[in-house]
């Protein structure tokens, strides 16, 4: 993705999916390994990771190549031969100089690949986000997808820098005075050395698989503590009310106390760290061998001694970092497996794209429909059937739950259905082109959703349009007053940092961008609560408005709309228990029938009361 | 993580002093008196194995230039090898012991936080975000558990160098002095380095804060994106903020890979310095091989420790700011206090009798810092307020937002305090009550229904958590029915999630009017929903409403037709006054404030205005 995704002229966001933008569509599928592995490898990041790999030796090389000069200078002054003092110095000054500043290099350029790879991978799984259907989004919760583009994305970065570039340097840290010993020194004194690396691979892969669980259970515990305490702030009034704040603070206490435990744990499990035990024998056991080498008449200096045992100590800082460093890379495979796990969902719906692209009246009718969610036994919906002329008017009313809702998505095909047939103008929806066929039909939603720009962005987003076009579709929505009191008018920023808007001018906003797209079918989903009988009329003549001349389906708690309506339907359960228009229902529904009664309870005289009152 | 260095952490400005901090802070590990003596005793002994090693070889290395004595050098070699060891097991126990006390102590803290946040009456709350104070009790202990993990760290380091240095004086002082010359370098470097990386590090969380909210808001609206098929608008919008992240970010990591090379540039110039003096002391005949050693090894034994005591001052500064947060909120004192009597009541009655009421919402101590926004909270919401509800009547309050309405729900249950005047149940006072046992035998039903993420038994039993299976039965059966819970997926023992997300609106009024019938309160006190429910929902709410408030004093504030027309009495507020008071006829009758809110608030939901509401569209459809 270092190419250019700009490139891409085409809107259409199959493109977004197509092999050439999407390089790694492939690689996903043969585990997190491969595709950490693809995106670290990935165009000019291929150069960067040879210049580092080249630049950790040659700056370990450096630093340990300091040693043996100075090992070798030791020796002659010693030997009282000041001959060479003025190139020593220069030699290590040189050396000294040297190696920091190709370590800065090194670190350059491995923070470049590290927040390339941050950017990668998130617009990796950001683009993958949006080609996806939304059937997939409905199931996931906006929580869990913020939290793998966030913390996991992030890992990615630290998986780079400083994990991987360490544990290489670590690497080479090992091999490289290992190296210089086989050069410089007798082949014996790697004894220490090998000895050390042997064990400190053996130990250093159990303190990792170790820690792995408890530093999980840490984590866990921790967000845990943080979402109850949480809820228990946010429920306080229900605290209080009820008195159980003992109780509240025994279950904070008990999440407190799990999460004292396994930070305790983890604290031992990282002061039983061996390596570091392991580190400090292999340093004495290079001196005690080296002494005794000298002893022998073996031909090494004491020149020589320091400088070997200096290049023992070299093997501190791998020892000491890899306390951490193998976690990290733990943490970022999962989370590279959190982010394949998301991105490898695929749509089930087939798109359809040779299918018809008519443009459609708005008939819709259900023919023995029944739903089941995929993964569940339970159907949602259950033989449902009925039919809607084009420019019909459906009130869909029944207890949350009853499926009202999924009923609707089965017509914009956010859903497939699992028997029967839901026709539009006759026809299978299936048999459209999806793209065509949800580009027909719009939707309301009950929360409904605007985005942080100008109210104009927000009505206009799905279409670009004029200020005139604008103002108009917001008077025919009802809009246009409460707008022009906002303080900046159309451009008011609206959404998290900009002005509040309430339910019922969010939703006539939503009606006002409607009715630019101007869908055959429009899908209302009209629960929100209105508390006055001003905003109450106007809702309603808004909706009245946007209704006319399209197929509307409304989920409604509102009588006066069940009342106007063509056609109801009376969902329970999933099953349509009863449809047909009020005057019908009042006579054949008993549960109908029970809603008006029950609800409003009055006498003959008391309505009569109110009348004249107004 | 690893390095923890406090290089981007914040300065916060601070009221208490540090001498008091650091008192309290150490009273927390005065229980731990016994594990806190072992990590001292083992933090010194560490420290005493690791310096003493290479003041050990340095003595063998010298051997091998004089006596090139073989008994004496295996003795010298082999005690190193068990200083090792020691210096490992010791530090084992240091480590444990440590992590216990710490993790013990950041318990404590937690447990007296929230004891103390738990405490504070509703006027706390409504000050201080949610967020703000989860983040308090639960990442300011935190950091403050890390602070104290770290401090033991920079001790032990600061005695090895205390150690190895005293050693290295008595050797060579021009030698010595070199290898501390770097520690002004080690410290000047550290702390101009960490102002640039806070800044950077500032910029860099800003732009990343930017793409996560355009990535939260994007996907939030992805149905609409869809619908309007606007996928690539946004995917333009986020390669923008994305490529801004990563621009700061960069900045930011930069600046972070030039400290170790700086620093290793600093260390790089002590050797030259130590070889060259060394050199010619050696050359001089002043100096041995061994001395060579040490100081060389010196080099690279203080390079980290030097390093955690040049950050001392702002770790220890970031750690106490942490108390200093924690402690802010612990100290903050309640102002809803119990009076001493302590009354305990099976039972009320129900009179209620408010007498010559005063009461505006004035902040308590500041516990946050935060400059209190004055002028709105000291507007009187009841000036001389007077009423008095009979036992077992049902009154409804109604009037516009503002008028006091919750306010005096909120008196009631003690939620507030007020300021002049009484409040009397069966004739005594509210505030010598026992205060828990007083707001349990006060049923609230809370405008927006709260529930917990657990189980709906749990949820409908919360305040009796003794009831059995039968009385869940019966308190859900009594709100309104109980054959919606079958459909749920696993019946009473169903997760309703986070808030009760699992059920609608509707179901959630009803579990919290179980709630509240299990509960069986003398007096009940309804803020009701202005949220619109199903239909279905609807009759069983009234229900349910109606069932809880027979036989009871009940007092409703009222946004439903039903409520107004069934109460006993209606009182109507404006501006914390009564300014009329009877039932809906007598109300009505009289047209004046109930009736003209009666038509603004209430008669859209009447039978008669859906009629009117047809017609008008009707002619409406016609028009056009």
């Amino acid at each position: 993705m270092s190419k250019n995704p700009r490139d891409s002229d085409n809107n259409l966001m199959m493109e977004f999916m197509a092999e050439e933008i999407d390089p790694f569509s492939n690689v996903r599928q043969r585990g997190p390994k491969r595709w950490l592995t693809a995106h670290i490898l990935q165009g000019s990041n291929k150069i960067f990771v040879l210049m580092i790999f080249s630049g950790t030796i040659v700056y370990t090389v450096l630093s340990s190549g300091i040693m043996i000069i100075v090992g070798n200078a030791i020796d002659e002054f010693i030997s009282g031969n000041s001959t060479n003092f003025a190139l020593f110095i220069v030699l290590i000054f040189a050396f000294g100089v040297a190696s920091p500043f190709l370590h800065m290099i090194n670190g350059l350029l491995t923070e470049t690949l590290a927040q390339r790879m941050e950017r990668d991978t998130r617009h990796e799984f950001y683009t993958n986000l949006l080609g996806k259907s939304q059937s997939f989004h409905d199931q996931q919760r906006i929580g869990d997808i913020m939290a793998r583009t966030t913390n996991d994305v992030r890992m990615l970065n630290f998986l780079i820098s400083p994990a991987l570039s360490l544990i290489f340097e670590s690497f080479i840290g090992l091999i490289v005075p290992i190296l210089f010993i086989i050069l410089f020194f007798p082949t014996q004194l790697l004894l220490a050395p090998i000895l050390f690396t042997i064990f400190f691979l053996i130990t250093l892969r159990r303190y990792v698989n170790r820690l792995g669980p408890v530093s999980g259970r840490l984590r866990m515990e921790f967000g845990q503590m943080n979402a109850i305490l949480n809820e228990t702030l946010s429920g306080i009034e229900v605290v209080k009310g009820s008195a159980t704040e003992d109780h509240e603070i025994r279950k904070y206490f008990t999440n407190a106390k799990g999460y004292r435990d396994a930070f305790v744990e983890q604290g031992e499990i990282m002061a039983r760290y061996i390596p570091l035990l392991l580190v400090a024998f292999a340093v004495t056991l290079g001196l005690g061998h080296a002494i005794f080498l000298n002893l022998e008449g073996g031909g090494l200096e004491i020149g020589q001694i320091i400088a070997y045992v200096g290049l023992l100590s070299n093997l501190r800082f791998p020892t000491f970092i890899s306390i951490w460093t193998f976690a990290v890379v733990r943490l970022a495979v999962s989370g590279a497996e959190r982010l394949l796990e998301a991105m490898s969902k695929e749509s089930d719906i087939d798109e359809n794209i040779k299918g018809q692209t008519v443009e459609i009246k708005g008939g819709v009718s259900f023919k023995n429909v029944t739903f089941i969610y995929p993964g569940s036994a339970q159907p949602v919906l259950h033989d449902i059937n009925f039919e809607v002329q084009p420019g019909q008017t459906v009130a869909i009313v029944g207890t949350t739950g009853s499926g009202k809702t999924t009923l609707t998505k089965l017509i914009s095909r956010l859903y497939d259905l699992t028997e029967g047939q839901v026709l539009v103008d006759g026809y299978d929806v299936r048999e459209y082109n999806l793209e065509s066929l949800r580009s027909q039909i719009s939707y309301i939603e009950q929360d409904v959703f605007l985005f942080s720009s100008s109210i104009f962005e927000n009505i206009s987003f799905g279409k670009t349009s004029s200020i005139d076009q604008v103002i108009n579709v917001a008077k025919e929505a009802q809009a246009h007053d409460f707008i022009t009191k906002l303080p900046e008018g159309y451009d008011t920023e609206v959404g998290e940092r900009g002005v509040q808007l309430s339910g019922g001018e969010r939703q006539r906003v939503a009606i006002a961008r409607a009715f630019l797209a101007d869908p055959k079918i429009l899908i209302l989903d009209d629960s929100t609560s209105a508390i006055d009988s001003k905003t109450e009329d106007k809702i309603q003549y808004a909706i009245s408005n946007v209704l006319k001349g399209r197929t509307t389906f409304i989920i409604t708690h509102r009588l006066s709309q069940i009342r106007w309506a063509d056609l109801i339907l009376v969902m329970k359960r999933g099953t349509v228990i009863a449809q047909g228009t009020h005057e019908d229902l009042i006579r054949t529904s008993e549960e109908y029938r029970a809603i008006f009664v029950k609800r409003f309870d009055l006498e003959e005289d008391q309505l009569l009361k109110d009348v004249a009152v107004v | 993580m690893g390095f923890h260095l406090g290089l981007a952490s914040e300065e916060y400005d601070r009221k208490y002093r540090d001498r008091d901090l650091v008192k309290r802070v150490l009273a927390y590990f005065q229980d731990h008196k016994q594990s806190m003596l072992i990590v001292i005793l083992f933090l010194t002994l560490t420290s005493l194995a690791n310096s003493l090693s290479p003041l050990l070889s340095r003595e063998a290395i010298n051997q091998l230039e004089t006596t090139r004595d073989l008994g004496y050098l295996i003795l010298l070699i082999s005690v190193i090898f068990v200083l090792n060891l020691l210096g490992w097991i010791f530090n084992f126990f240091r480590q444990k012991y440590s992590a216990q006390v710490i993790g013990d102590v950041v318990l404590t803290l937690r447990q007296d936080v929230n004891k103390a946040v738990l405490g504070h009456d509703l006027s706390f709350f409504d000050k201080y975000p949610t967020g703000k104070i989860v983040s308090r009790i639960n990442t300011d202990s935190r950091d403050f558990g890390q602070t104290a993990g770290y401090f033991t760290q920079t001790i032990s380091s600061f005695l090895v160098v205390i150690i190895v240095i005293i050693a290295m004086f008595t050797i060579n002082a021009p030698l010595t002095f070199i290898v501390l010359g770097m520690v002004p370098f080690i410290f000047i470097t550290a702390f101009s380095f960490r102002k640039i990386a806070r800044k950077r590090t500032l910029e860099g969380q800003r732009a990343l804060a930017t793409v996560n909210s355009f990535v939260q808001e994007t996907i939030s609206g992805i149905q609409i994106a869809k619908t309007f098929r606007q996928e690539q608008k946004l995917y333009d919008k986020f390669l923008g903020v994305n490529n801004q992240s990563y621009r700061a970010n960069l900045r930011r990591a930069y600046v972070f890979q030039f400290l170790f090379p700086i620093l290793s540039l600093v260390q790089a110039f002590a050797l030259v310095f130590i070889m060259w003096i060394g050199g010619l002391n050696t050359l001089g005949g002043q100096m041995r091989a061994g001395d060579f050693y040490l100081f060389l090894q010196s080099l690279w034994l203080f390079f980290f420790p030097l390093l955690s005591i040049a950050m001392f001052w702002p770790n220890f500064q970031t750690g106490l700011a942490a108390s200093e947060r924690i402690f802010a909120l612990i100290d903050t004192p309640p102002v809803v206090i119990q009076g001493r009597s302590n009354i305990i009541l099976d039972a009320f009655k129900g009179e209620i009798n408010i007498q010559n009421l005063d009461f505006s919402y004035i902040e308590g101590v500041d516990a946050f810092g935060e400059n209190i926004r004055s002028g709105k909270e000291r507007i009187k919401v009841f000036n001389n307020f007077s009423l008095k509800i009979k036992q077992g009547e049902s009154l409804a309050i109604v009037g516009h937002t503002g008028a006091g309405k919750s306010s005096l729900a909120k008196l009631l249950t003690r939620f507030y305090e007020f300021q002049g005047g009484s409040i009397t149940i069966d004739g005594i006072n509210i505030k010598e009550f026992n205060l828990k046992k007083y707001r349990k035998k006060i049923g609230i039903i809370p405008q927006i229904p709260f529930l917990w993420a657990d189980t709906l038994e749990n949820n409908v039993k919360y305040g009796k958590p003794s009831a059995t299976k039968e009385e869940i039965l019966w308190a859900l059966e009594q709100a309104g029915g109980a054959d919606w819970v079958e459909d749920l997926p696993k019946g009473l023992n169903t997760n309703i999630r986070e808030r009760g997300n699992l059920l609608s609106m509707g179901q959630k009024q009803l579990v919290v009017f179980a709630r509240t019938l299990l509960e069986d309160p003398s007096i009940l006190i309804l803020d009701e929903a202005t949220a619109s429910v199903d239909p279905f929902t609807e009759t069983r709410i009234q229900e349910a409403l109606e069932k809880t408030i027979k036989g009871r004093t009940s007092i409703i504030i009222a946004h439903r037709l039903w409520t107004v027309r069934h109460v006993d009495r209606i009182i109507v507020l404006d501006h914390g006054k009564i300014v009329e008071e009877g039932n809906h006829d007598e109300l009505m009758q009289l047209g004046e404030h109930y009736a003209k809110l009666y038509n603004t608030y209430f008669r859209h939901q009447s039978l008669e205005y859906i009629e009117k509401a047809r017609e008008f569209t009707k002619t409406v459809k016609e028009v056009n």
